[in-house]
């Protein structure tokens, strides 16, 4: 008997297809284990299955019957984020039981009432706070227990999903958590459990599927399988996909020395950055890699530690400084904070050297025109002009105007954060040669951030990785993917 | 992509379909055309001089605050500068006898100053705009009150009169400063490097950041600017009154806000054209002018001017809200 169970689900987004016809169910009793690298479609999985997106091809049926025509079904499906996302002032009561279905009369909230409820459910979790304690003022593990306990407080639920439970939690805090979830399982609810952490898959579920590049690629009964055929389902070794983009011109002088940097988010991190060099920063989703350069650019705050790049010392803390002083940082928050949305490709380029463009009455038009030109001749963007509003440009196009704009700056180093997020195969091996081009012909040292195993085994010539903002493995290019993988997940 | 048909070649043109301006162009047209019809007297010289005269510190004020709407905040506090530099002004000439020309000249620059307060509190403190800007409208407001315990300073000099009373040729005098104004805001927004910041930290401080940009001196930069104004429009107020009062400058905060809005400007930033502040302050007053001229109840005015404005604010969105309707017709079929 199948409690949930989707068939040939397809989701598209312009210019990727993340999930291509997924078929998958979950039975009552059962945890379901789901693994696959950053960007191969369990998050957008997840929310196919739990009614936020809507497919374009398959079907979901809850109970026998179909979930996309009656909506008030995915009910049956309690959800856990990955993100904390409870509110941060109010109560833990109130966060538990918001919106109060249950308590006294209608449109009137029973302060007393709440609390008193609370106090099971805590006891429960294990967690350690008084219901009336703010949510802000309460550790992130509790955060997290609370944030389960509010998913299962309606007890109709018969599917729980959590998204990477175990991220913020210390080993303790992780066990209590697995204790729970199998008392969940022995009510015969059915758990769906989505980590990157092999050994949790491997202590906790039943059975496991793999996903890759928005496939599924395998299923088993855990039992089956060790953890070194999961990481080659994860990975997937296609001989296809062999091209190496690494840089070819690597010298032998240090562009840059970072030595003992320490800040919020990363802790004694030190490495050198050769010229013509592209080095890679390899670790899970928040293990400090983008603070780290972020730091570097000035953008956030550094404790300790020093910096040099191309001999001089580096200025920490003033943004201007270092992209003036030839550090640019290519976010991956591209939405965010690279492009200027409503503003031109001409405009979005020449910001960054309008110094430049200087004439008698300002700026220059006509050297702007050709500057933006220019780079939308050198860089292949695809656009009809370039008045044409950045916003409304596909995503490899803004990545490759932003590209050019760095350029323009004229870099000493440039950090590639996420550089093909959203990005289709075919431009993303444009980006990869691009870069290839810039470390070989400009002479410059580059930086890729990037959770792709395959791209940035690919692309670079030597490969730090981090783990919980420690530096914790340096990698030559030709190192094994199992090596990085287990370095980056913290088993090394 | 359906904004690739919009797009002419004619880059005037574009500039004028980006910044919404022509719509609101027409709509002040309109809104002449119903006023010169349904009240003989709205295109007689004189009234149509105290309209300008109206609109000219409306304007001033709404184009400067169309700045602070760029980076994607505001200043509440543009009203009570305005008087207090008046004050200021009216305080050495009389009591003084200072100079009057070195006395505005002082004012402005304590103008200036204000605004750099202003920006420097929240850039350093990290506040937000509208609440730290009602606490300074407070503080400035305050201090008005102790200069002058409620009282208007009488007897300014005859010979800055024609700064506010004036007419060069049929033009009020404040009107040139406002099309002065207005010159040297495009000036800068469309000519210059601090221009092209402040529609990126409109557009998202985060990657003006990234950029290098020094956002917060931006930031600074424009509250001074926008306090250099405000006093500019307070002292000519006080030579249109021959009297400093602690009243000037009341509506100027919202009335600003709403010119921009009307003329095109969006609240979040980035988006607009400080000209169209301009044309939002001369609807902003001929819907004034009107309610005057066909006789409204005088204890009507104010709540029928306030509905006029409100419905005038929202032709933007409702024509975006139209847009929307159009499109997802288009789509489903």
């Amino acid at each position: 008997m199948k409690v949930l169970e989707a068939t040939g689900i397809t989701k598209l987004f312009p210019g990727v297809v993340a999930l291509d016809s997924v078929d998958i169910s979950f039975e009552p009793g059962q945890i379901h284990a789901i693994i696959g690298e950053n960007g191969a479609g369990k998050s957008t999985l997840i929310k196919c299955l739990t009614g936020v997106y809507v497919p374009e091809e398959g079907s979901v049926e809850i109970n026998g019957q179909d979930a996309l025509k009656n909506k008030e079904l995915f009910d049956k499906i309690a959800y856990v984020p990955q993100e904390i996302d409870l509110f941060g002032y109010m109560s833990v009561a109130e966060n538990l039981f918001i919106p109060y279905e249950k308590s006294g009369f209608k449109g009137m909230v029973n302060q007393k009432a709440l609390e008193e409820a609370a106090r099971p459910l805590l006891a429960k979790f294990q967690i350690p706070v008084e219901p009336d304690e703010l949510v802000k003022d309460i550790s992130v593990s509790s955060q997290q227990l609370l944030q389960i306990a509010r998913a299962t407080v309606h007890e109709d639920y018969e599917v729980l999903m959590l998204d990477e439970p175990t991220t913020s939690l210390t080993t303790k805090d992780t066990q209590i958590l697995f204790d729970i979830v199998r008392q969940i399982k022995s009510q015969n609810k059915a758990v769906v459990f989505i980590s990157h952490k092999l050994e949790e898959i491997f202590a906790l579920s039943d059975v496991i599927t793999v996903f890759r590049n928005g496939k599924k690629v395998a299923y088993s009964e855990i039992g089956q399988v060790d953890i070194p055929w999961v990481i080659r389902q994860m990975t997937g070794r296609e001989v296809d996909q062999n091209q190496v983009f690494c840089s070819e011109k690597v010298t032998d002088e240090v562009l840059m020395e970072v030595n003992d940097l320490t800040g919020e988010r990363f802790t004694d991190v030190s490495f050198q950055l050769k010229r013509g060099e592209i080095l890679g920063f390899s670790g899970l989703v928040g293990a400090g890699r983008s603070e780290l350069m972020q730091a570097i650019l000035g953008y956030l705050p550094v404790y300790k530690g020093t910096v040099r790049i191309d001999g001089e010392n580096w200025k920490l803390g003033d943004p201007t400084f270092s992209v003036k002083h030839g550090y640019i940082y290519l976010p991956e928050e591209r939405k965010k904070q690279g492009i200027l949305p409503v503003l031109s490709i001409r405009e979005n380029i020449s910001v960054a050297v309008l110094d430049r463009l200087a004439s008698a009455t300002g700026i220059s038009r006509k050297k702007e025109d050709e500057l933006a030109q220019n780079v939308i001749d050198t860089y292949d963007v695809k656009t009809p002009d370039a008045e044409k509003e950045i916003q409304f440009l596909s995503g490899g196009n803004q990545q490759k105007v932003i590209i050019g704009r760095a350029m323009t700056c004229e870099p000493k180093v440039l950090v590639f954060d996420e550089p093909t997020k959203g990005i289709d195969v075919g431009t993303k091996a444009e980006i990869y040669r691009l870069m290839k081009e810039l470390a070989e012909q400009k002479g410059i040292g580059i930086i890729l951030i990037s959770s792709e195993m395959d791209e940035i085994r690919k692309c670079s010539n030597r490969i730090i990785a981090l783990y919980d903002g420690r530096k914790v493995g340096e990698f030559p290019a030709t190192a094994d993917k199992e090596e990085i993988l287990s370095a980056i997940i913290g088993v090394g | 992509m359906n904004n690739e048909k919009s797009r002419s070649s004619n880059p005037i043109i574009n500039a004028l379909r980006k910044s919404n301006m022509t719509a609101i162009g027409a709509v002040l047209v309109v809104m002449i055309l119903i006023a010169s019809v349904t009240s003989p007297y709205f295109l007689d010289i004189y009234n149509l001089q105290s309209v300008i005269r109206d609109l000219a510190f409306v304007g001033m004020i709404g184009v400067a605050q169309s700045l602070l709407l760029l980076i994607g905040e505001l200043d509440l506090s543009v009203g009570k500068i305005a008087s207090l530099c008046g004050i200021l002004s009216g305080m050495m000439m009389v009591y003084y006898h200072w100079n009057p020309w070195l006395a505005l000249l002082v004012s402005l620059i304590c103008g200036l100053i204000f605004g750099a307060i202003n920006g420097l509190i929240i850039t350093r403190l990290r506040l937000n705009s509208m609440v730290a800007t009602i606490g300074m409208q407070g503080v400035y407001g305050g201090i008005n009150l102790v200069l002058t315990k409620g009282k208007a300073i009488t007897g300014i000099p005859e010979e800055i009169y024609f700064l506010g009373k004036g007419n060069v040729g049929p033009i009020p005098a404040p009107f040139i400063f406002c099309i002065a104004v207005l010159i040297i805001v495009l000036f800068i927004v469309k000519k210059t490097k601090t221009g092209r910041y402040i529609y990126a930290i409109g557009n998202s401080r985060e990657a003006a950041r990234i950029l290098g940009i020094n956002v917060d001196k931006i930031r600074v930069l424009i509250y001074s600017l926008v306090g250099l104004i405000s006093a500019l429009a307070g002292i000519l107020y006080v030579a249109r009154l021959g009297s400093s009062q602690s009243a000037i400058g009341e509506n100027w905060p919202m009335n600003s806000i709403a010119s921009s809005v009307i003329g095109g400007v969006a609240l979040t930033g980035g988006i607009g054209n400080p000209a169209g502040a301009l044309i939002g302050a001369a609807i902003i007053s001929i819907i004034q002018n009107m309610i005057v001229l066909l006789g409204v109840n005088v204890y009507w005015q104010s709540a029928v001017s306030g509905f006029v404005v409100v419905i005038a604010i929202s032709f933007g969105s409702i024509s975006e809200i139209l847009r929307e309707r159009k499109a997802r017709k288009v789509k489903v079929g």
